[in-house]
């Protein structure tokens, strides 16, 4: 494996954690604990929307059988990035290592599905056993002129994010500016670390087409191979979620003289304030007029609907707990629509992002930082909270605890950003806090066997 | 708008025009290609040479119909009272597990990691063992943790049992408390071989220090095996062999857990077989699997060589003479007769087989899945006079794909069948294009295929993300013919109405 890439990446500049610790590069996860993802995880969610290129993943069958198409990131054309590619690693392979198989793996890949790109992750297996897959890479690329990029993030190497900014990092040295859009535009961005769960970059393109905005590449929701390699022709980079790639960010502001900034969809605020940004730092007046009156047409079209649902969401009480850029960005949307943000988890949160959650819920904001069900249920019951917002692996145990919830997570199908998407996010929420089979399951069951909640 | 509250989700909202207008744009800017020459690539893919190129595949794997082993080993582990799956090795195995299951079965699904990391790799897991199970133990107050492992830990070459009995020592977890443990790395077999170490792992430890009686106790054991429908499957053949009193023990019971009741409480435990059932079982008359393939490796010759006791393994008591079998088993070994309410159920499952004959009679169809299921389920179409044509089982070994051609080699319904061990649904998309066929069964991986080819998808398998509550019913029994047939015939006729022309769209079918 690259050491120095590896090194690197742990010492990211940019990261908080860092700041602190030396050579820290995310907490560690705790032997013992019910964990998340790992930094294989990390690295394939973070490319596997990229719908035109080829996956392949180097490793035993339990890699491709649990990730195949897992992932609610959505497509507009290719589909290529929804077929499960894998060297099915097996004992023999193990014992003579599996370069060769990889090597011709890939290759049958080519043959097979003549892809722009072919992206090759390693996995715990292949990485203990020494399979040098950056060799195997670089001897494709040259043998057959299709651009094989060696993915170096093995599960044991880390957390989910630290597989993100493995990710990041192997897009920075492959791809990165190797290529040049045939037409030039003034105004140019990428969303970094927009992932197009539910579409939810598709409520965002029509605003920014509007004002004359130009998405070079949005990393890497319905992004396409080719998109990524012009990235470094942006005039302003946004990260839409702030720890996962943060090092794709500030590795171009150093290499290509790129501003960034970090913003989010979530809520019409946020969703304004960083359009403003973005123009901003792109400097024309013009351009700053004109989102201007782009977003207050948006803002005129959604108010009465988030007038509607303020007024019957107004002072319920929210308990979040959800990971990372969304721990700070879905409060000021739920503060939006008139509710409270009673605590927030914050297990996949940067310092900066903590900071923003005091900023937002002021100094006594209460924040998980682990999330074993009964703990989080305790809280939830303790501060009257009205309604759970977390992912997919808690919504089961919501439901036992009779609990209104909405899943935030990658799982969902209803997009939540932009003015719409702030609509969308003010009606799931009002569905569940009023769903009839809640309150039936409230009630006392007639046998008496039950009681009712408190 | 203000009372309206309905939501547009994905499916409906991009159909808008401003996103129309976005999207385009987007592909005018992105790649353009000429629809000429995707329309040749389109022909092109369906093309034999194309075929001909996908079969000479040697070193790559494309839609695998296969899951790795601590998967399996997690389903049987938990079955068994107070019982936390400890996956020793990478943690995000152990994330992978608990969203899998969660996305099936739609319940909480715990299970912990010692989060093996790079350190870990060099120098061995033990620490992690003894800092895993210390803190789980304290964490989430299991009865017993069943330990399995990742390919990390076995490319390492961990040693559960020292490491176990050091971490013991260590004071992690009390001298007596229970940890079985399997290996189970995912670089050799599937799930159903997870399942299988695991299940024997659960046996010898569990039942250690029991003594083997002179007289067998009169009671069955039985071993569900690996089955996305356990829920509903093991209530059921709980209720038959409590309907011909026959004293049984489920071992690995894990209906309880994938199913539990909203009670305004969650608990981590529910249900499960108890550890005095377990040894129970070490003297029972005898152990039934019902799905000989989570069995056969392991569990199957520990229970006749270690326990001493008969193993019947299989057939699946799915289709007619599937539970025939199992019924005259059970019935022979237990000396209890068959209740007439069960002759009963065999009657109406039949009655249900006749009126629904003739939609399935004929019909010609492609299956992917475990091996133990996809034979039962083709002996049970073809029952039905159904005709399995291509038959891919990603997870079957060359000896099991010769078994069934062999074993169907003479079967009027089976002409056209052709068995394809280690296959994989590249493959079966293939085979589908160049042998059409009426329907295709399988789990959720299959949709993809079934939405090219236009062919409807049956579900039945594992896993199944996208129907809910299928798991809850039975495949087993006379209840789970009709169970089958009713999601058979129903999905052939909405297909057939959807697709049906205007003078033929019928009330009555």
């Amino acid at each position: 494996m690259n050491r120095a890439a590896m090194r690197e990446a742990r010492r990211e500049p940019g990261c908080a954690h860092n700041a602190k610790k030396k050579d820290n590069a995310c907490p560690r996860p705790t032997p013992g604990k019910a964990a998340g993802g790992c930094a294989f995880d990390g690295a394939l969610i973070t490319l596997s929307p990229i719908t035109d290129a080829a996956h392949v993943i180097h490793g035993p069958i339990g890699c491709v059988g649990n990730t195949w198409n897992n992932r609610g990131s959505l497509s507009s054309g290719p589909k290529m990035y929804r077929v499960a590619l894998t060297t099915d690693v097996t004992n023999e392979d193990v014992v003579f290592g599996g370069e060769k198989k990889l090597y011709k793996a890939v290759r049958e890949v080519i043959r097979n599905y003549n892809p722009p790109a072919v992206f090759v992750y390693q996995t715990c297996v292949t990485s203990m056993i020494g399979d040098d897959i950056g060799a195997v890479c670089k001897a494709l690329t040259e043998k057959t002129g299709v651009p094989v990029i060696p993915v170096e993030a093995p599960g044991f190497t880390g957390t989910k994010n630290f597989g993100n900014r493995l990710a990041g990092g192997a897009l920075l040295e492959h791809v990165i500016g190797t290529r040049e859009p045939a037409t030039a535009h003034p105004y140019n961005v990428n969303l970094i670390g927009e992932f197009n769960i539910a579409g939810e970059l598709w409520l965002v393109l029509p605003i920014l087409d509007k004002i004359g905005i130009r998405v070079i590449c949005s990393l890497s929701g319905d992004a396409r191979f080719e998109r990524i390699g012009m990235m470094h022709r942006a005039n302003v980079n946004m990260m839409v979620c702030s720890r996962a790639l943060l090092n794709v960010a500030r590795k171009m502001e150093e290499k290509y003289e790129i501003p960034y900034f970090e913003g989010s969809f979530y809520g019409s605020g946020n969703t304004e304030r960083s359009i403003m940004r973005m123009c901003e730092l792109m400097g024309d007046d013009a351009l700053i007029a004109r989102a201007r009156e782009v977003l207050a047409d948006e803002r005129a079209r959604v108010a009465p609907a988030l007038a509607a649902l303020r007024a019957k969401l107004s002072g319920k009480r929210a308990l979040l707990y959800t990971g990372g850029v969304k721990s700070w960005s879905i409060i000021s949307a739920l503060q939006e629509l008139g509710m409270t943000v009673i605590a927030t988890g914050t297990k996949k949160s940067t310092e900066e992002d903590k900071a923003r959650i005091v900023e937002l819920m002021g100094e006594d904001a209460r924040m998980i930082e682990e999330g074993a069900p009964e703990k989080l249920l305790a809280i939830f019951r303790g501060e009257k909270a009205d309604i759970l917002l977390a992912g997919g692996r808690n919504q089961y145990t919501a439901v036992k605890a009779r609990l209104p919830f909405v899943d935030v997570n990658q799982e969902r199908h209803t997009p939540f950003t932009g003015f719409t998407g702030h609509i969308n996010l003010g009606r799931k929420l009002l569905d569940a806090l009023e769903s009839p089979v809640h309150a039936l399951a409230c009630q006392p069951d007639p046998f008496g066997a039950v009681e009712a909640l408190p | 708008m203000a009372g309206n509250t309905r939501i547009k989700d994905h499916n409906e909202i991009f159909h808008e025009e401003r996103y129309a207008k976005t999207w385009e744009a987007k592909r005018a800017f992105e790649h353009p290609c000429d629809a000429a020459a995707l329309e040749q690539t389109r022909q092109y893919i369906r093309g034999d040479d194309y075929k001909d190129k996908n079969f000479a595949r040697e070193a790559l794997t494309i839609n695998p119909a296969k899951a790795c082993q601590p998967l399996g080993a997690l389903l049987a582990s938990v079955g068994f009272a107070g019982c936390l799956p400890y996956v020793h090795g990478s943690q995000g195995c152990a994330a992978y597990f608990r969203s899998h299951f969660n996305r099936h079965f739609k319940e909480p699904f715990a299970s912990v990691s010692d989060s093996m990391t790079e350190d870990a790799a060099v120098f061995g897991g033990q620490k992690n063992m003894v800092e895993g199970l210390k803190n789980a133990y304290a964490l989430y107050k299991p009865a017993m943790m069943a330990v399995c492992t990742t390919c990390m830990a076995e490319v390492i070459g961990d040693d559960l049992n020292a490491f176990i009995k050091n971490a013991r020592k260590a004071g992690s977890v009390p001298e007596d408390f229970p940890v079985p443990f399997a290996h189970t790395p995912s670089f050799v077999g599937s799930h159903v071989t997870g399942y299988d170490n695991m299940m024997k792992g659960m046996l010898f430890n569990l039942s250690a220090g029991e003594p083997k009686a002179e007289k067998d106790n009169g009671a069955i054991g039985i071993i569900p095996g690996f089955d996305g429908y356990t829920v509903g499957n093991i209530r059921e053949i709980k209720r038959v062999l409590s309907l011909m009193g026959v004293d049984h023990i489920i071992l690995g019971d894990n209906s309880g857990v994938l199913d539990t009741p909203m009670t305004g409480q969650y608990s981590m435990y529910y249900g499960g077989t108890t550890i005095e059932e377990v040894k129970k079982a070490k003297n029972a008359k005898a152990i039934f699997a019902l799905l000989p393939d989570s069995v056969d490796k392991t569990t199957a010759p520990f229970v006749k060589d270690e326990w001493k006791s008969t193993m019947v393994s299989g057939p699946a008591p799915l289709g007619i003479a599937g539970m025939d079998a199992f019924l005259l088993k059970v019935s022979e070994i237990t000396g209890k007769d068959i209740p007439a309410e069960l002759e009963t159920e065999r009657g109406r499952a039949l009655d249900a087989m006749a009126d629904s004959g003739y939609y399935l009679h004929g019909k010609r169809f492609a299956i992917y899945g475990d091996p133990s299921y996809v034979e039962a389920l083709v002996e049970f179409y073809m029952e039905m006079g159904a005709e399995p044509v291509h038959v891919v089982i990603t997870n079957a070994t060359k000896r099991v794909g010769k078994a069934l051609t062999k074993k169907w080699a003479d079967k009027p319904f089976a002409r056209g069948v052709t068995v394809h061990n280690g296959a994989d649904l590249w493959h079966l998309r293939s085979l589908m294009i160049s042998d059409p066929v009426d329907f295709l069964v399988g789990g959720t991986h299959g949709k993809q295929l079934s939405r090219e080819m236009d062919v409807p998808l049956i579900r039945i398998g594992f896993p199944i993300f996208d129907r809910h509550h299928l798991h809850r019913y039975a495949t087993f029994g006379y209840q789970g013919v009709i169970n089958i047939l009713q999601w058979s015939v129903n999905t052939l006729l909405d297909d057939l109405d959807r697709k049906s022309l205007p003078f033929n769209n019928d009330f009555v079918r």
